[in-house]
C-alpha cells in the first residue's frame, strides 16, 4: 500500500493504492494522524486505488471519523471501488462519514 | 434420508424390545463438526453412545446424565461407533468428562490403540486440526485375545465400580458374517457389538433391543468420506453384506445412524444397497483423490471469498454500533461491541489463507495444502465469534450465512457434500417474506418505547436497532408477479441465502431501486433480480466467480449474471413443480 498526501487549500486528500488490512492499516492511521497533528481537520481519502479493506482497515476509518466531528472537521471518502463501496455501505459506515463520488465534489463542498 | 416417525428427538422414550432400557436421542441436522447422540438408561447402567464433537453437546448430556444418576446412581459407559473425532471431541473440553473414573470409555480395538496414543489420523484430529489429547479407554471392544476364547463370558471390574460381562462369539462363515461380541451391565438389557470396517478400522455396531447403532457405514462410500486415513473398501463391502444380513433378519426395526434422522429398517436396507453400489465403483481409490481435492480446494477458496467479506462486515457493522452507542456516552457499551468478534485474529487469518493462496496458484503448494490450510482457518474462524450474541445485535443472516459457510466447507472437506433439501416451495410467498422482513427493523419503535423501566431490556434493544438496520430500509423494492402460481422445486433456505447475497451486491452498489420479477416459463420458474446501479459502481466480478452459480446449483437452480446499459440482473431459473 502507497499513500500520496496533496494539500487542496488546507483540504488534505490521501490518494491510498492496495490493500488496508491488518498489516497496512497501522500506516494509513499514521499518515492520517499526522495531518491531524498538523492542525488539518479536513480530510478526504481518495480511495480509487484500494480494492481491499479488512476490518482492521473499517477500524482506522471509524477512529478517524471519532477524531473529526467538532463542528466545520471534514471527513468523506471518494472513488470507491464497489468491492469496498459494498462492505462500507453494509456495515452500515455510510452514515458515519460521506461518500463522494469524485474528489472534485467532495472538495466542492467543503 | 428417510424418517422414523416412532424416535423423537431431545425426549426419553422406552427403547423398543428392551424391557426396562430408555432412550434419549440427540438427533443433529447433518454435519461432519458433530454426530448425533443416543443415552441410554438402564437399570444397570447409564451408556452414552457417541457424545459427539461439540462441547456444548457434551455438556447438555452430561447434564441429563447427572439428573439420572441422582434418581440411581449407575455407572457410566460412554461407547464410540468408531474413534473419529465429530464423535467424541467434544469430551476433552467438558469438565463433566475430565475425571478419568467420570466414565468408562470403550472402543474397537484398532480404535482404542489410536485414541490411547493421541493418533491424529485414524482420529482425523490432523486433518480437522484438533489437538488430540490421549484418553484412556478402559473397555477396548472385539479384541483379539478374546478371539482365542470364544463363547467364555468374561467379567471385568473397573476402578469406579461398574462391571461388565463380555462373551465373544465364534467368527462367523461365509460373506455375511461379522466378529461380534456381547456385552451385559447386569441384568438388564445389554449389546450385541458387531465389527463393521470400512469407513474406519475400527467402526462397530451396537444393537439393543430392535435398535441398530450404526454410526458412520451410510456415509461411508460418499466421496471424500472414501479414501480417507483408514477407509478400505473391501472391509465395507465385508462389512454393508453383514448389516445387511442383520437387518433382512427382521430383529431390527429401526437404524440409528452417526448422522441425521433414524431410519426404519426396509428404508436402511435400500440406502446400504446404494451405498454398496457405491462402494463397488471406487476399486483402487486414492486415498485422496486428486479430482476431489482440486474440487474440495476450489469450494475452499469460493467460500474462503465470501468468509471474508461476511467477517468484514460483521466487524464493521459492531464497529458501528459501537461509534454510536459512543456518542450516546454508552462507552461501555461500545467497548462490548468491539469484543464479539475478535477481528484482528479473523483479519489474520484471512490474511494467512490469502497468502497461501497466492503461494498455491504461483505452484508453491498443492490443492491438498490449499484445502487443509482452509480447513484449519476455519476451525479458528469458528472460535473467533460469539453467534449467540453477535445475532442479537446484528442481522442474524449475517451470522447464519458466516456459520452456514464454515460448516458446509468443513462438511466438503471431511468429504460429505453440503445438505441440501429440494423440496416444493411457493417461491412467491419466500420472495415478498424475505423483501418485508429486511425492509422494516426487527425491533420496532414501539418495542424501544415499551420498555424505557428496563436499563438492560432497553439497552438490548437499542443495541439491535441500531445494529440490525434492515437492508433495504432505504430501497424502493418491487416484486412484479401479477396473479400467478410460483411453485418450485428448491432448497429453502440455499435460495434464501442466494436472494439475500444477490440483494447485498445490488444493495452494495448504492442503488435506490430494485426489481423483482417472477416469470412462469413453461417447465421452469424465472427469478429476475435487478437494480439500475449507478455510473462506476458496477461491481466487478467476485474474483471466485463461481460462488454464486454454486450457490444457485444446491438451490435447485441455475443463474446467469448480466450486465446491461447501466442495469445489473441476476437471472434464476429453477425447476417448476408439476
Amino acid at each position: 500500500m502507497d499513500i500520496t498526501t496533496v494539500d487542496r487549500e488546507g483540504k488534505m486528500v490521501l490518494s491510498v493504492n492496495g490493500r488496508v488490512d491488518t498489516s497496512t492499516a497501522p500506516a494509513l492511521e499514521q499518515a492520517i494522524n499526522k495531518e491531524i497533528d498538523a492542525g488539518k481537520r479536513k480530510i478526504l481519502l481518495d480511495f480509487s486505488g484500494v480494492s481491499y479493506i479488512s476490518s482492521g482497515g473499517l477500524r482506522v476509518l471509524l477512529a478517524t471519523a471519532k477524531k473529526l466531528k467538532t463542528p466545520g472537521d471534514k471527513f468523506g471518502l471518494c472513488s470507491l471501488t464497489p468491492e469496498v463501496l459494498k462492505v462500507l455501505k453494509l456495515a452500515g459506515f455510510t452514515s458515519i462519514f460521506t461518500i463522494y463520488p469524485t474528489e472534485g465534489e467532495a472538495l466542492l463542498g467543503w | 434420508m428417510a424418517g422414523n416417525d416412532q424416535l423423537t428427538s431431545l425426549s426419553w422414550q422406552p427403547l423398543p424390545e428392551a424391557a426396562g432400557a430408555e432412550l434419549y436421542l440427540l438427533i443433529r441436522k447433518i454435519d461432519t463438526i458433530s454426530s448425533n447422540s443416543y443415552l441410554i438408561a438402564t437399570a444397570d447402567a447409564l451408556i452414552l453412545i457417541d457424545p459427539g464433537g461439540l462441547p456444548e453437546q457434551v455438556d447438555q448430556l452430561s447434564r441429563i446424565i447427572t439428573e439420572c444418576r441422582e434418581k440411581n446412581d449407575r455407572p457410566v459407559f460412554v461407547f464410540l461407533t468408531h474413534a473419529h473425532t465429530d464423535h467424541f471431541i467434544g469430551v476433552q473440553a467438558s469438565p463433566a468428562f475430565a475425571h478419568p473414573d467420570a466414565a468408562i470409555f470403550s472402543v474397537q480395538e484398532t480404535g482404542a490403540a489410536a485414541l490411547e496414543r493421541g493418533d491424529g489420523g485414524i482420529t482425523q484430529a490432523t486433518l480437522l486440526n484438533f489437538s488430540l489429547v490421549p484418553m484412556t479407554i478402559a473397555l477396548p471392544l472385539l479384541t483379539r485375545e478374546r478371539r482365542q476364547y470364544p463363547r467364555v463370558p468374561v467379567q471385568l471390574a473397573f476402578p469406579n465400580g461398574a462391571e461388565v460381562t463380555i462373551t465373544r462369539e465364534p467368527a462367523g462363515d461365509g460373506p455375511s458374517a461379522l466378529d461380534r461380541e456381547t456385552i451385559r451391565f447386569g441384568p438388564g438389557p445389554g449389546f450385541e457389538i458387531y465389527h463393521t470396517p470400512g469407513h474406519s478400522p475400527d467402526s462397530i455396531c451396537l444393537r439393543m433391543g430392535s435398535l441398530l447403532f450404526c454410526g458412520d457405514i451410510v456415509f461411508a462410500a460418499n466421496p471424500g468420506v472414501a479414501g480417507q486415513v483408514g477407509w478400505s473398501q473391501e472391509c465395507l463391502i465385508r462389512s454393508l453384506n453383514g448389516v445387511e444380513a442383520l437387518l433382512s433378519s427382521g430383529r431390527i426395526e429401526t437404524v440409528c445412524p452417526g448422522h441425521g434422522r433414524v431410519i426404519a429398517a426396509a428404508d436402511a436396507l435400500r440406502m446400504f444397497a446404494g451405498v454398496r453400489k457405491e462402494a463397488l465403483a471406487l476399486s483402487n481409490i486414492a486415498e485422496l483423490n486428486p479430482d476431489r481435492v482440486a474440487q474440495t480446494a476450489a469450494f475452499a477458496e469460493d467460500s474462503m471469498e465470501q468468509i471474508n467479506e461476511l467477517f468484514t462486515i460483521m466487524a464493521g457493522r459492531l464497529y458501528y454500533v459501537s461509534w454510536v452507542m459512543d456518542e450516546l456516552g454508552e462507552s461501555d457499551l461500545a467497548e462490548k461491541m468491539t469484543t464479539l468478534i475478535r477481528g484482528d485474529t479473523v483479519d489474520e487469518l484471512m490474511e494467512a489463507f490469502r497468502d497461501f493462496s497466492l503461494e498455491h496458484h504461483r505452484g508453491e503448494n498443492n490443492s491438498i495444502n490449499l484445502a487443509l490450510k482452509a480447513g484449519q482457518v476455519i476451525g479458528k474462524l469458528q472460535r473467533s465469534f460469539d453467534r449467540d450474541e453477535l445475532s442479537r445485535i446484528i442481522d442474524p443472516s449475517f451470522v447464519q450465512r458466516a456459520g452456514r459457510l464454515l460448516s458446509d466447507y468443513i462438511t466438503m472437506l471431511r468429504g460429505f457434500t453440503p445438505p441440501t433439501e429440494i423440496t416444493v416451495q411457493d417461491i412467491r410467498t419466500l420472495t415478498d417474506a424475505m423483501v418485508s422482513g429486511l425492509s422494516i427493523p426487527s425491533c420496532s419503535d414501539d418495542d424501544l418505547l415499551s420498555s424505557p423501566d428496563d436499563d438492560d431490556v432497553f439497552a438490548s434493544l437499542l443495541l439491535a436497532r441500531i445494529g440490525a438496520r434492515p437492508l433495504l430500509e432505504d430501497i424502493e423494492v418491487s416484486v412484479n408477479a401479477g396473479d400467478a402460481q410460483f411453485s418450485g422445486l428448491i432448497d429453502r433456505d440455499v435460495f434464501g441465502d442466494l436472494l439475500m447475497y444477490i440483494l447485498e451486491d445490488l444493495v452494495g452498489t448504492m442503488t435506490n431501486r430494485i426489481e423483482i420479477d417472477l416469470k412462469n416459463a413453461g417447465l421452469e420458474i424465472l427469478i429476475t433480480v435487478s437494480g439500475a446501479v449507478p455510473a462506476s459502481n458496477t461491481p466487478g466480478q467476485r474474483k471466485t466467480k463461481r460462488f454464486l452459480p454454486g450457490l444457485c446449483k444446491r438451490a435447485g437452480g441455475r443463474l446467469v449474471q448480466r450486465e446491461d446499459g447501466g442495469m445489473l440482473r441476476f437471472e434464476i431459473a429453477v425447476e417448476a413443480a408439476s
